[in-house]
């Protein structure tokens, strides 16, 4: 992603901060929409877009749990483990998610770069525990270990969607 | 018993309220044109008080007050900003009214931004709720072109407009000074305080912080009259809450009561539709799991701000998670202690240690290595964790825990002394909706 993009992105809100800084994270968030994570070239062109310097931009995208600063698969699996769906047996269907894509139970990558399995913090969908989140999609639950089968394989199936929202 | 109410429209009208015409259709925009055309700023500053409607975000305190403490000689621009970061383990009610009544959202901040004079306001939704952040900017647009938001609202002369702000996953986010810092591009941790936001909020400028369900109870109060609203409740808890319930019962979801009407056994057995057939009520954190923990003694306690006070913890956020006896008090410590860990934004040393600490201190018990010596460890860690630290995630990571302690030491002491792994909680969903459990 080139400055240039991203500059033209942020043109149309620009007027609406104060402050320029307050651009960094929809900047980061656009930018991470080609690839679904951010390079280290990614983040210069942030910090060129934004008038930062690299390091301030790598320190904001550094503290959110949605901006990827590694390779990440193709889709990536929220399982919410927050109490709610801990108490609805997400620690099985986390569980059953990793082993299914050969991933340790604490998360990664399928070997195919496909599905990237993750835990996740409350993700506000305690009504349907045990639930999960696909990317940004809407948060799906209660989520069976069937239904978690077929969701994988329907992620599979499927091209990654354009942009990619974390 | 409990009564019905009809605080959010998409509830009144039982139907999903997203465009503009259906809003209208329930009602809505009429407070906004009646406030604009026919009010003071001050005048409805005074609605706002008299209503006695306490911010529903978790820590409670009178909007009508907080927004009184904008200076209003102020020469800096003044903000209004919206918190829709809903973070809070056990809460889901702020994604129902955007998701299904966001207009009752984006009237209720026209008339919060007028009241105090701002000509902006911003709300800052969490990123995992882009599905619910996409209905919010085809509502804002709609308001826009339906000239509900803009300049000359309604033929007004008044102007307001909205910017939705997206973050990216930080639960730290939802603290009101983490959230400004964030919405400036700055990491999210929280400043301290004083100088409040009042005075100095976003870009240092006079700001109005509340939480989706409060502004959004704005326009009924408008419209029927603070009255009305205070009416309802009791004289500290006036109005309606919704709860959300969620854990083992049997009907999770968002329920609306009138505080201090509504007993936590009612809203669990009879509300929520009770727990699973041979099963019985172990604890339940009320108000998010920030709060401390309650156990079947405290069921009868009325819904209120004061008398759950009274009974040892907050109504919080309203986002109570009940747990039946197939759940194990230590364990779900642990998990509570392991989210606030994680989301201890690392700050403040107390935090960022003490929360790792009690986190180690509780695995050790799940893993059969506890000590009975641990019980002093915790009580130490809370002391020095407690208090200690620029805002209240510190507070609320204790709260649950140390009361846990307390309330079921029984349990804690039997897993420490009998030294072995506690089995793993059991998954009614999946077993239920025909999953296999893995061995």
């Amino acid at each position: 992603m080139t400055a240039e993009e991203i500059r033209a992105h942020l043109d149309p809100i620009r007027d609406q901060f104060a402050e320029e800084r307050s651009l960094v994270l929809p900047a980061l968030k656009f930018a991470q929409g080609e690839k679904g994570h951010l390079t280290g070239d990614d983040v210069t062109e942030v910090a060129a877009a934004t008038n930062l310097t690299p390091a301030y931009v790598e320190s904001i995208a550094s503290f959110y749990d949605r901006i990827y600063l590694d390779p990440v698969g193709k889709r990536v699996v929220s399982v919410c483990v927050s109490l709610s769906c801990m108490l609805n047996g997400s620690d099985e269907l986390l569980e059953h998610l990793c082993s299914r894509e050969g991933v340790s139970h604490e998360g990664g990558t399928s070997a195919d770069g496909e599905i990237t399995v993750q835990e996740a913090q409350c993700l506000g969908a305690c009504d349907r525990a045990p639930c999960l989140q696909v990317d940004a999609e809407e948060t799906m639950g209660p989520v069976t270990l069937s239904e978690a089968d077929a969701v994988a394989d329907r992620l599979r199936a499927e091209p990654q969607p354009r942009p990619v929202l974390r | 018993m409990p009564q019905l109410n009809s605080v959010y429209r998409h509830r009144a009208a039982d139907r999903v309220l997203t465009t503009v015409d259906t809003y209208r259709l329930s009602g809505g925009y009429l407070a906004l044109e009646k406030a604009l055309g026919e009010m003071t700023a001050d005048e409805l500053l005074y609605v706002f008080h008299r209503s006695g409607l306490r911010g529903r975000g978790g820590a409670g305190f009178p909007m009508g007050r907080k927004a009184s403490f904008l200076p209003k000689d102020a020469q800096l621009a003044k903000y209004l900003v919206c918190n829709a970061d809903e973070s809070e383990p056990g809460t889901f009610k702020d994604r129902e009214i955007m998701e299904l009544n966001p207009h009752q959202l984006i009237e209720g901040m026209v008339l919060a931004g007028y009241a105090i004079g701002a000509e902006r306001g911003y709300i800052y939704i969490r990123g995992e709720y882009e599905y619910q952040a996409q209905i919010l900017d085809a509502a804002i647009e709609a308001a826009r072109e339906s000239g509900y938001l803009g300049s000359d609202i309604a033929g007004s002369k008044v102007d307001f407009d909205l910017t939705l702000y997206r973050g990216a996953g930080a639960y730290i986010c939802g603290e009101e000074t983490g959230l400004l810092e964030s919405l400036e591009g700055k990491r999210g941790q929280p400043r301290l305080k004083p100088p409040f936001p009042a005075v100095k909020g976003l870009w240092a400028s006079p700001t109005l912080l509340n939480n989706v369900e409060t502004l959004a109870a704005l326009p009924p109060i408008v419209e029927n009259g603070p009255d009305w609203y205070a009416g309802m409740g009791t004289e500290k808890s006036p109005g309606t809450k919704v709860f959300s319930i969620s854990g083992h019962v049997t009907k999770p979801g968002n329920y609306e009561v009138v505080l201090g009407d509504t007993t936590l056994r009612e809203l669990i057995f009879d509300m929520a539709g009770g727990l699973r057939e041979g099963r019985s009520f172990k604890a339940c954190w009320v108000g998010g799991s920030s709060v401390p923990v309650l156990a079947e003694q405290h069921l009868d306690t009325p819904l209120d701000y004061e008398s759950l006070q009274e009974a040892g913890t907050f109504l919080g956020s309203g986002g109570c998670i009940v747990m039946d006896d197939s759940g194990c008090i230590v364990r779900a410590s642990l998990r509570l202690a392991s989210f606030y860990r994680h989301e201890s934004c690392g700050k403040c040393t107390p935090c960022r240690e003490g929360t790792g600490w009690m986190e180690n201190v509780l695995q050790r018990m799940v893993d059969g290595e506890g000590r009975m010596e641990d019980f002093e460890l915790m009580e130490a860690l809370f002391g020095r964790i407690g208090g200690k630290c620029l805002c209240a995630l510190a507070d609320g990571a204790v709260a649950p825990i140390s009361s846990a302690i307390r309330l079921f030491r029984k349990d804690f002491v039997r897993v420490v002394s009998e030294g072995s792994p506690l089995p793993q909680p059991m998954s009614p969903q999946l077993e239920m909706s025909g999953g296999r459990a893995n061995a």
